[in-house]
């Protein structure tokens, strides 16, 4: 198959300080104190990034923030320069880093079609043949000689997405654009997107939701701190991603971690996972298990504590959640710190790595939210009495079952 | 075998003619947005578009006209004034929308890609109906205080092409100024009043220029507008031909626009970093 988009070596670089937006006075008097050393900073958000991507391809883009999937996108898409490089676009690109460019309030949905339809690079009569399916697809076609200003988030944003999804591009590149809307309209973007990918056209997109990527993409590659860590299929791309995540957290202690939410009055110190079965130390399906938890009481005025604690598989696909409430048992502090268990009599997690976060709340204010807070594995075990657990691929849960 | 490939380099996002020529029904659309956008939420809409000009022409006319005294020939002050302040205020608001364009449109212009260069120039646009409306208050005046159009008038488009130019050249400086200083922003309004006092809107340059040296009519005519205001009244009025220093503020229009093109140009590719 042909290539559509052929990147060599990109890399931009920003100056910290320097070409960011400043006033006169500072670049004067910096031009005086000939200072160049501190506002010298220099700051790669991409390094030598190279990458090819065929005629039809779904590509995917992972990383954490910060890891420069914004910026790659921002050079691609043409907004920015890059400092070293180039990428050779076969096609006509349409790129989409938020959906209602250009939006203006005081307009109304219809001129707010023709406006960003044309910002977006379609010429004035594909508006005018496209005109009825966006209307259709959005659903506004009450309000359409409303001024979006008085549109709720939800019209606004389906209006601008309809705009979007019927550009007609070659390569079209994507950020991050699903995570808005209702539900309902998410999943109707989402098979938009499906369609546009299976039509033969080139797709870039960037993405934290691991299961959009999986399912939209077939390629992908990960980013980090610039530089591309990983090129290859999109599921070995987010395993290898997911467990370069782990990796990182789980050298760390819960103390430690800085990307925490939350009021602060406890934290989490501490958390194991230990298995309950008397002389085994591996946690087996089908058996007890402990979550022991380690609280710092900060402010031991806070009442009404409750934890909770959210399974997920290695994938990121969330389980569910176990929370303190649901045993009605009333968590109170007795000192600066306590202990949490949460016993899990009959385990019906399929063998396989899981993962989980970590909620602290006093009534209904988070106190302390942990994503990724530490990561167990589930070995074969007696789950079934008849025999085996089935293959981890054929899913991640067990259920009791009888068969006549 | 496809098209040649679009090349993204260090030197790409440079803006061609041709890519400008493509971007045109963009430029026609953002040009119509802000003259929707403009009355839309205005009680007495249009109207302001009168008031503006009507109370500065009254103002220049009581202070020049009738406490200073300022002898406009055969052409009585007000008419005089008033076709200054058309070519005053479709440069004044141009100039200003202009340089404001690409600050007020930085959330466009970190999201998508178009020839930035449309942004301040579909402002030249909009202008129009100041333009208009100002000359819609010459023309009744002309004919209350009887006043006859000049054969020059077949020269009145050359002057308005000059006054854009002027307009658009400051304009297109200060929008890449601004965004890189935000002090334009306020550089901006405050250079517009003075610009109206040290133009010849409510006085005949002769009048400037008779009562300074020599040195300083030559930095006096520097600034684009004078000549082109003499221009204006010299076309429509039939009042003495552009003083020979006009040339300077021809020359200036010129310098200014070219200079902004080539600016823009250089800093095209880096907007989206600053802003």
């Amino acid at each position: 198959m042909d290539i559509s988009i052929e990147v060599q070596g990109i890399s931009k670089k920003y100056r910290l300080g320097r070409e960011t937006s400043g006033s006169l006075r500072e670049t004067l008097s910096n031009l005086v104190k000939r200072s160049d050393a501190d506002s010298e900073k220099e700051f790669w958000a991409l390094k030598d990034v190279s990458f090819e991507v065929k005629e039809g391809d779904c590509f995917g883009i992972i990383g954490k923030n910060g890891s420069g999937k914004s910026t790659l996108l921002k050079v691609l898409s043409k907004i920015t320069q890059p400092t070293k490089g180039t990428a050779k676009m076969y096609g006509r690109v349409s790129s989409l880093l938020e959906v209602g460019t250009g939006f203006h309030p005081e307009l109304t949905g219809r001129e707010n079609i023709f406006l960003n339809g044309s910002i977006l690079g379609m010429t004035k009569r594909e508006i005018n043949q496209k005109f009825d399916e966006i209307v259709d697809f959005s659903g506004v076609e009450r309000f359409l000689d409303t001024p979006v200003k008085r549109y709720s988030s939800g019209m606004y944003v389906r209006l601008a997405f309809s705009v979007a999804a019927h550009l007609e591009p070659e390569i079209l590149i994507i950020d991050e654009v699903l995570a808005v809307g209702d539900a309902d309209f998410q999943k109707k973007c989402l098979s938009k997107m499906g369609d546009a990918a299976s039509s033969g056209i080139t797709v870039l997109f960037v993405s934290h939701n691991m299961n959009a990527v999986e399912s939209l993409c077939n390629k992908a590659i990960v980013l980090n701190s610039g530089t591309l860590s990983f090129s290859g299929n999109q599921k070995d791309a987010i395993t290898y991603y997911l467990n370069e995540q782990k990796r990182l957290l789980a050298s760390q202690n819960l103390t430690e971690r800085t990307d925490r939410q939350g009021e602060g009055r406890i934290k989490l110190r501490d958390c194991r996972t230990v298995s309950k079965t008397p002389g085994e130390e591996a946690i087996r399906c089908g058996q007890p298990m402990e979550f022991v938890i380690d609280l710092d009481i900060v402010d031991p005025s806070v009442r009404d504590i409750s934890v909770s604690i959210a399974i997920s598989t290695s994938r990121g696909h969330q389980l569910c959640d176990l929370w303190s409430k649901s045993s009605q048992q009333e968590l109170t502090p007795t000192s600066e710190s306590m202990q949490v268990r949460c016993t899990i009599p009959q385990l019906i997690l399929n063998k396989g790595e899981f993962s989980y976060n970590l909620c602290v709340k006093s009534g209904t204010i988070v106190e302390d939210w942990i994503l990724f807070a530490g990561t167990f594995e589930v070995e074969s075990g007696p789950f079934f009495s008849g025999g085996q657990v089935p293959d981890p691929t054929q899913g991640p849960l067990l259920m009791q079952q009888s068969w006549q | 075998m496809k098209d040649s490939p679009a090349l993204i380099s260090n030197r790409s996002n440079l803006f061609s003619i041709s890519d400008l020529y493509k971007y045109r029904e963009l430029f026609w659309m953002l040009a119509w947005r802000d003259f929707r956008v403009r009355y839309a939420q205005t009680a007495i809409g249009l109207v302001w578009a009168l008031i503006q000009p009507a109370l500065t022409i009254l103002v220049l006319y009581v202070v020049f006209g009738r406490f200073a005294q300022v002898d406009t020939g055969s052409v009585p002050h007000i008419v005089y004034t008033t076709c200054g302040v058309m070519a005053w205020t479709y440069f004044a608001y141009v100039m200003t929308n202009s340089g404001n364009s690409i600050i007020n449109a930085q959330a466009m212009v970190k999201k998508i890609y178009f020839p930035r260069l449309i942004i301040p120039l579909s402002k030249a646009v909009v202008g129009l109906i100041d333009l208009f409306i100002t000359s819609l208050i010459l023309v009744i005046l002309m004919f209350l205080f009887d006043v006859p159009v000049s054969r020059n008038i077949v020269m009145l488009p050359l002057f308005l092409v000059l006054n854009l130019m002027a307009a658009l050249g400051i304009g297109i400086w200060l929008s890449g100024l601004t965004i890189r200083f935000r002090d334009f922003q306020y550089i901006i309004p405050f250079g517009v009043q003075l610009g109206l006092y040290i133009t010849p809107t409510a006085y005949p340059s002769e009048f400037a220029i008779s009562r300074l040296p020599e040195w300083a009519s030559f930095v006096y005519f520097m600034n684009p507008m004078a000549g082109i205001v003499e221009g204006f009244r010299w076309s429509i009025l039939g009042t003495e031909a552009p003083a020979g220093l006009s040339y300077v503020s021809f020359a200036a229009v010129l310098v200014l626009f070219f200079s902004s093109v080539f600016f823009f140009k250089s800093i095209d590719g880096k907007i989206a970093d600053y802003v």
